[in-house]
């Protein structure tokens, strides 16, 4: 299924409100309000995550936050700021569990190396793989970066730019929230200055012009 | 003077059937059931007779039928015993059996082992087990009880789901089963013969662009007679996404269906639409959708169907509030409660008399379970009187067991029966209630029996199975509304 998140996200419909509703008040939590992914358990209110459960990715014309935890295919920490930093840069989202996720990144590799003009693509994958069987929480990150390499070696990809992401889904600032990642893969077109030119969420039949 | 089993077996030809026949009672001089007369435990658990538990262990892979009145095991099978690598049994129902001790069926599924909550989708573990759906026969009628497989669901109809199992009851008594999974979002009815007949199949897809819902008809292939979803195929997650993961990234139209549950007057059954927080209606003579219920606190009582084009009903879906889990009719179908989670934790309630779903409205919600305590699983008793539900929890929280009462729709009392609680099934009397708690399938686990009308404990017993489900096997198509028909 083909779905295109439409260039101007400032639209009069409902989810539009509802996100910068949601935006506006994570900066000014309730006195006393748990937030998720706390020791104790606690799940997080519609307020603390975007306001409900389709919240939009960032808007077209923001600066992509790119300033939490990443690692990359050598295992050891990555800024994923300085990734993109001064190139034209496709940053694309996707999760190893969804495999409509997975099957894009050679397809999106395959386009942007056809009619790109040079894109620096970058591929996170914002979940983490194989703890409680596999070594414990310590395993977390090793095994979720072979599991890239598996990704990688399994879709043939040719780039290295593979990173991992952890993401708490039920947390205001883990990286689905604050990105307004609901639907994969997401993907966002920044220029070098690392602002949204564009945004792509779902599988796409890609076609010259698209970028 | 004593006996044990063996002696029993050995010596009931030699020493004449009518004097041993006698220590059992009539008619049970041959079947493999134990009488624990004598024992320390009888007078204790004497008063479930009649009551056959069906346990169901997912990591465990097996799935036993336990006697509760004794207590003893009747007979177990291990799903592995059918060429599974790392069987994973899931959901549970049983048909109902006038001497369950003799003979009944029941269906099980499977569901593959990938699971955040284990081994969080590590690549070596994505080609062990498998998707499945069985008809099972338990047979006590011999001298060694049995369990067998009647059944390979999936294969007959070539669709394989894994997650709740319901059967018909009311309109649709002794004519159906369903079966649901949320990594394919697709649901199948079935007849309920030994070699059952496809009835109707849905699949539900979510435009997250357009917000809007589309529930389909599914075909099978015209030349085959059988659908191209057997194992893995048609799914959307390598996993079943767990409470909390309705809000991670997903493939953009995934919407985790998790249950097919019956109406037990009316010919209606629900589709349980986890991401999005609603429940389809469906109309049991056409299969056609007919509503659309949104179960969250402030949003409508339903949303609008916008069109139907052939065989896809398209419904908007304008905002999602919050994820649902479990959602079903009490027992006498008054009401169709609904079981919100994660961004609200609050059980809705709509009045479900109406012959037209479109005019169910919400009348209340049970609320003050604050943002730990996640309405995940609903229980009846016959009179329904009250509904139990299951309020799961995270680690280091146990989570816990509450009733409600139906008249004033308030928590009445609750229990910490345990780690990781899971379903409610009611004895055949409706004098208990049972439930099950799974350690996040590595801890404290066990089977708990309540005094409906004492709210007492009345037993505990060992069950190192990590049930995510279990049912008592009930005794008629009428106590079926109080199993795993109206509710899951």
């Amino acid at each position: 299924m083909k779905i295109r998140a439409s260039q101007n996200r400032a639209s009069g419909r409902i989810k539009s409100i509802c996100t910068f509703m949601s935006l506006a008040s994570l900066l000014a939590l309730p006195v006393g309000t748990a937030l998720a992914d706390s020791k104790d358990g606690t799940f997080p209110t519609a307020e603390q995550v975007g306001g409900q459960v389709y919240i939009d990715p960032v808007a077209v014309g923001k600066k992509l936050p790119l300033d939490f935890e990443a690692y990359g295919m050598n295992g050891e920490k990555a800024d994923l700021a300085s990734v993109v930093q001064g190139k034209r840069s496709m940053v694309v989202f996707f999760i190893s569990a969804v495999p409509v996720s997975v099957n894009e990144l050679v397809k999106i590799e395959n386009f942007t190396s056809k009619y790109g003009n040079g894109i620096n693509v970058v591929f996170v994958n914002a979940d983490t793989v194989g703890s409680a069987l596999m070594g414990g929480p310590k395993a977390v990150i090793p095994n979720s970066v072979k599991t890239m390499h598996t990704i990688k070696k399994e879709q043939s990809l040719k780039t290295s730019s593979i990173f991992v992401a952890p993401n708490d889904a039920l947390s205001a600032d883990g990286v689905s929230t604050r990105l307004g990642i609901r639907g994969l893969p997401t993907s966002f077109v920044v220029d070098a200055k690392g602002v949204i030119e564009k945004v792509f969420v779902g599988p796409q039949n890609w076609k010259k012009g698209d970028i | 003077m004593s006996i044990n089993r063996r002696q029993f077996m050995q010596g009931a030809f030699a020493a004449g059937v009518a004097g041993t026949a006698g220590m059992l009672g009539a008619g049970k001089a041959f079947s493999a059931v134990h009488n624990p007369v004598g024992e320390a435990q009888a007078e204790l658990f004497g008063k479930f007779k009649g009551n056959i538990v069906l346990l169901p262990s997912k990591y465990g892979g097996y799935v036993q039928a336990m006697d509760l009145s004794v207590p003893e095991t009747l007979a177990w099978y291990n799903y592995g015993l059918h060429g599974i690598d790392m069987p994973i049994p899931h959901h549970i129902a049983a048909m109902p059996s006038a001497d369950p001790y003799k003979g009944f069926d029941f269906y099980q599924t499977m569901q593959p082992p990938a699971s955040p909550y284990v081994n969080e989708n590590s690549p070596e573990w994505r080609n062990r087990g498998d998707f499945k759906m069985f008809k099972m026969r338990y047979d006590g009628s011999g001298k060694q009880n049995s369990i067998s497989v009647v059944n390979d669901i999936g294969v007959t109809t070539g669709m394989s789901l894994g997650v709740h199992v319901s059967i018909g009851v009311g309109e649709n008594a002794n004519k159906y089963v369903a079966f649901a999974d949320g990594q394919k979002d697709m649901v199948l009815i079935t007849d309920i013969s030994d070699n059952p007949k496809i009835v109707k199949a849905f699949r539900a897809d979510y435009d997250p662009i357009a917000r809007q819902l589309n529930i389909s008809h599914v075909f099978p292939d015209a030349t085959t007679g059988k659908f191209d979803y057997v194992g893995r195929k048609g799914m959307k997650t390598t996993h079943e996404a767990m409470l909390g993961e309705e809000l991670m990234p997903a493939d953009p139209t995934a919407v985790f269906v998790d249950a097919f549950t019956w109406h037990p007057t009316l010919p209606f059954g629900a589709i349980l639409i986890r991401r999005l927080g609603c429940c389809a209606i469906v109309d049991t003579r056409t299969w056609e959708v007919v509503a659309l219920l949104s179960t969250a606190k402030g949003s409508p009582d339903n949303f609008p169907m916008v069109k139907q084009t052939g065989f896809t009903w398209t419904f908007a879906v304008p905002s999602v509030l919050t994820p649902l889990h479990e959602a079903g009719f009490i027992t006498s179908g008054e009401y169709f409660v609904a079981c919100n989670n994660v961004l609200q934790n609050n059980i809705a309630v709509y009045r479900s008399t109406d012959e037209n779903p479109n005019k169910w409205k919400k009348e209340t919600f049970v609320e003050g379970f604050g943002t730990k305590y996640l309405p995940l699983h609903m229980g009846n008793v016959p009179d329904s009187r009250f509904v139990y539900f299951t309020m799961w929890a995270r680690k280091p929280n146990n989570g816990y067991i509450c009733k409600v009462d139906t008249k004033t729709w308030q928590v009445v009392a609750k229990w910490d029966t345990g780690p990781d609680p899971h379903t409610c099934d009611c004895t055949v009397d409706g004098k208990y209630m049972t439930t099950v708690y799974s350690g996040h399938q590595a801890g404290q686990s066990g089977l708990v029996v309540i005094n409906v009308a004492t709210d007492k404990i009345e037993a505990r017993l060992p069950c190192p199975g990590g049930m995510h489900d279990h049912v008592v096997v009930p005794e008629s198509w009428e106590g079926m509304k109080v199993s795993r028909s109206t509710s899951v």
